[in-house]
């Protein structure tokens, strides 16, 4: 289902993304602490360090659409703070780097937010219709 | 030698019809001071009455922002008369691993009205239309006064632009070019692309316009909610004949969501190299120049 939604919305509104270096394919989730959130041009980041399953922690930078886009899709600067315990849906680099793309952001207070990244202009112009409750992804350890 | 914009409109098929109104009018135009040194005299108030009136009738482009519903890159469906140093150009083209716009260089015309993502918006004040295009952050300024090119344009991203209305057609007509802006010269044949690539850029040929690269540009509103533009693209280093390009389509957003906002372009991270080809990735040093 992801796939399909993925590649049939993606001809309109990579702006500025990057469009190789993820696999849209697939989904992972990560759950981890938010060290920084960048709300700029041309596209946010958000940096969360994951505790992995041996106990080390792992930085992973994570890119977003650009604010005007996901202000549109309901995003506020302040929904997340550094310190946050977040859960996020991401499309991660192929090359096996910390790296990825942000699909889904739940957040502590129960707030889900999506990114607007790769939707047609008719949903960037329309807003969000469908939000799911919790991670699609696959866990990541 | 630069082309005269009435010979161009000769040249084009399309227009053909028009061109000899095109040509009276720019006799009588030509007559009137269009220098930019030029002293610019005030309206009396009356006759600015008179001029938002006349703007009041036209064709309204302006309640709220538009949002591109056709794909980033142009299709070019019948294929490009180029020249052969274009032919050249293509034969040894290697398609863009990933964006080329990845970091906060303007795109310029004419690939800046190609982007999508966010609105655009425009503005009408007497003798000019501006058009706000929140993805660059740019304005472009379409006079509407009745002036006629400058001889020797300085070179600008967004050019420089000269509406004119034809019924309910806005036509807009730019040149003066700087080189960098992006343009897309044409579309790889589909069989050149990897299969299944999602990106909205394959298949795209960016390359070098020429110094005289013209753009005419009519847009017009297919209904309320839906405006079209259509470019034909002048540049004789490139085609050899004049392009006509599909209409690119854009719908209307009126909620609060749909307002423009600030395009203030700070960060870059991620930046496409030129040098490789690909999209390179650099979390650590936020200047990052480009």
């Amino acid at each position: 289902m992801v796939v399909i939604a993925v590649l049939c919305c993606s001809s309109v509104a990579y702006a500025h993304h990057s469009f190789a270096l993820f696999d849209r394919s697939k989904l992972i989730t990560l759950t981890g602490t938010v060290r920084e959130w960048k709300w700029a041009n041309p596209h946010t980041w958000l940096t969360v360090v994951v505790r992995k399953a041996d106990g080390t922690d792992e930085e992973w930078a994570l890119v977003g659409s650009s604010p005007n886009m996901m202000i549109r899709w309901g995003w506020n600067a302040a929904d997340i703070q550094v310190g946050d315990k977040v859960m996020v849906d991401i499309h991660r680099a192929r090359d096996g780097r910390p790296i990825g793309e942000l699909h889904t952001v739940f957040l502590p207070n129960g707030k889900v937010e999506a990114d607007p990244g790769g939707q047609s202009g008719e949903a960037l112009a329309g807003g969000p219709t469908h939000l799911p409750s919790k991670p699609q992804g696959e866990p990541y350890k | 030698m630069k082309p005269t914009p009435v010979s161009l409109l000769r040249d084009d098929p399309a227009l053909g019809l028009r061109g000899c109104v095109c040509a009276l009018v720019a006799l009588v135009l030509a007559s009137l001071p269009h220098d930019a040194r030029a002293a610019a005299v005030a309206k009396s108030k009356d006759e600015l009455a008179k001029t938002w009136r006349e703007i009041a009738a036209l064709p309204d482009f302006w309640q709220g922002t538009w949002q591109s519903v056709s794909p980033i890159a142009d299709d070019f469906p019948t294929p490009p008369d180029y020249t052969p140093s274009a032919l050249q150009y293509i034969k040894s083209y290697k398609p863009v691993e990933d964006s080329p716009f990845a970091n906060c260089k303007p795109l310029g015309l004419p690939f800046v009205m190609n982007i999508g993502g966010m609105p655009m918006k425009f503005f009408q004040s007497p003798g000019m239309i501006a058009l706000y295009i929140e993805s660059s952050g740019m304005t472009r300024f379409i006079h509407t006064d009745g002036r006629v090119h400058d001889a020797l344009p300085n070179p600008t991203f967004l050019g420089e632009s000269i509406g004119h209305w034809e019924g309910d057609t806005l036509v807009v007509d730019t040149t003066g070019f700087v080189p960098e802006t992006l343009f897309q010269m044409g579309k790889l044949a589909s069989k050149a692309l990897k299969q299944g690539d999602p990106s909205p850029l394959s298949g795209v040929i960016f390359g070098p316009h020429g110094p005289h690269l013209r753009l005419v540009e009519r847009m017009r509103l297919a209904d309320f909610n839906t405006l079209e533009i259509q470019t034909t693209i002048y540049d004789d280093t490139v085609f050899k004949r004049p392009y006509s390009l599909p209409p690119r389509r854009f719908i209307r957003g009126i909620e609060r969501r749909n307002e423009p906002q600030e395009w203030a372009c700070t960060d870059n991270r991620d930046f496409f190299d030129p040098t490789t080809g690909k999209l390179e990735y650099n979390s650590k040093d936020k200047a990052q120049s480009r």
